[in-house]
């Protein structure tokens, strides 16, 4: 009798399994960055159009945020990185990537919306974003101050994400 | 005849949209067969190949250019795995992690083999 009822049991054991994935989120996948530098590069400044290497954002617990005016969820976290740029008590620097964008859109949303990053680094082709592994802005990498990888949230941010995942990792960090 | 010809045209047309002018037939053809083993991870149903995504572009492009340099097949999977984890990979590696996957097949075949045998007894 067991026997015979072998295949419908390993069939709903199965079945649990497949109705488990289900309800799994898959939005995020793991990233292989986690706990390694970030990676080098050399950019140009949004604004001053000076050239930037990775060198010259670490020595800060910080975020690195990558947007762009094209992205819909950037708008979506913009006012609350501004609202957290302003944060004296976090006192968080917020570098951002400029993924595949036009300058002048760019520079444009900043001064409409706000401008809560510490400097804006420039990618127009998107090199340095395959270097971060970004597969959809927005994304945020919190590194620690010699520029370690510790958290990448990908999606819009906001002060739930950011109170959960990051602000604790920052208590560990300090 | 004819309908295989014009299934053929019609093939084709279907990778007309992937210029790699540059590349040599050697290297043409290790850049079409890297591009269908990388996964779009923007749509993650198709592969980079396929996927007209931004980011699919990209890879495209940075794929030509290692093969371009005379980058190997490994060294351009492990550029991706470095930073895109296993999931970029159609095909997982084989590791001790992913052992299971690549025997259960083997392993459920068996099982039914000695099921139905028993079930037939």
């Amino acid at each position: 009798m067991t026997r015979r009822l072998l295949p419908l049991i390993i069939f709903f054991v199965l079945m649990g399994f497949l109705a488990q994935s289900l309800y799994e989120s898959d939005a995020e996948l793991p990233s292989p960055l986690i706990g390694k530098p970030i990676p080098e590069f050399k950019l140009r400044n949004l604004i001053t159009e000076e050239f930037v290497t990775n060198d010259q954002i670490i020595g800060n617990i910080s975020l690195v945020n990558v947007w762009a005016t094209w992205c819909v969820g950037c708008e979506i976290e913009h006012e609350f990185l501004v609202e957290l740029s302003k944060d004296s008590d976090i006192n968080l620097p917020i570098i951002g990537l400029n993924w595949k964008d036009d300058d002048q859109l760019a520079k444009l949303w900043l001064n409409q919306l706000g401008d809560p990053y510490m400097l804006v680094l420039k990618d127009p082709e998107g090199k340095t974003a395959i270097d971060f592994g970004v597969y959809g802005a927005p994304e945020t990498f919190l590194i620690d101050s010699s520029g370690i990888i510790h958290f990448k949230h990908i999606g819009p941010l906001d002060r739930e994400i950011f109170e959960l995942d990051i602000l604790p990792l920052i208590g560990e960090l300090n | 005849m004819i309908k295989k010809t014009l299934s053929f045209i019609l093939i084709l047309l279907c990778f007309s949209n992937i210029k790699a002018d540059e590349l040599n037939s050697n290297d043409q053809i290790r850049y079409q067969s890297l591009i269908e083993e990388v996964r779009c991870l923007v749509c993650q149903n198709q592969s980079v190949a396929e996927s007209n995504a931004e980011l699919a572009k990209d890879l495209r492009r940075e794929i030509k250019l290692q093969i371009q340099e005379g980058k190997a097949d490994s060294e351009i999977k492990s550029y991706l795995l470095n930073r895109y984890g296993e999931f970029i990979l159609y095909e997982p590696a084989f590791t001790q992690k992913t052992l299971f996957l690549w025997f259960s097949p083997i392993i459920l075949v068996l099982m039914f083999y000695g099921w139905f045998k028993k079930i037939g007894n």
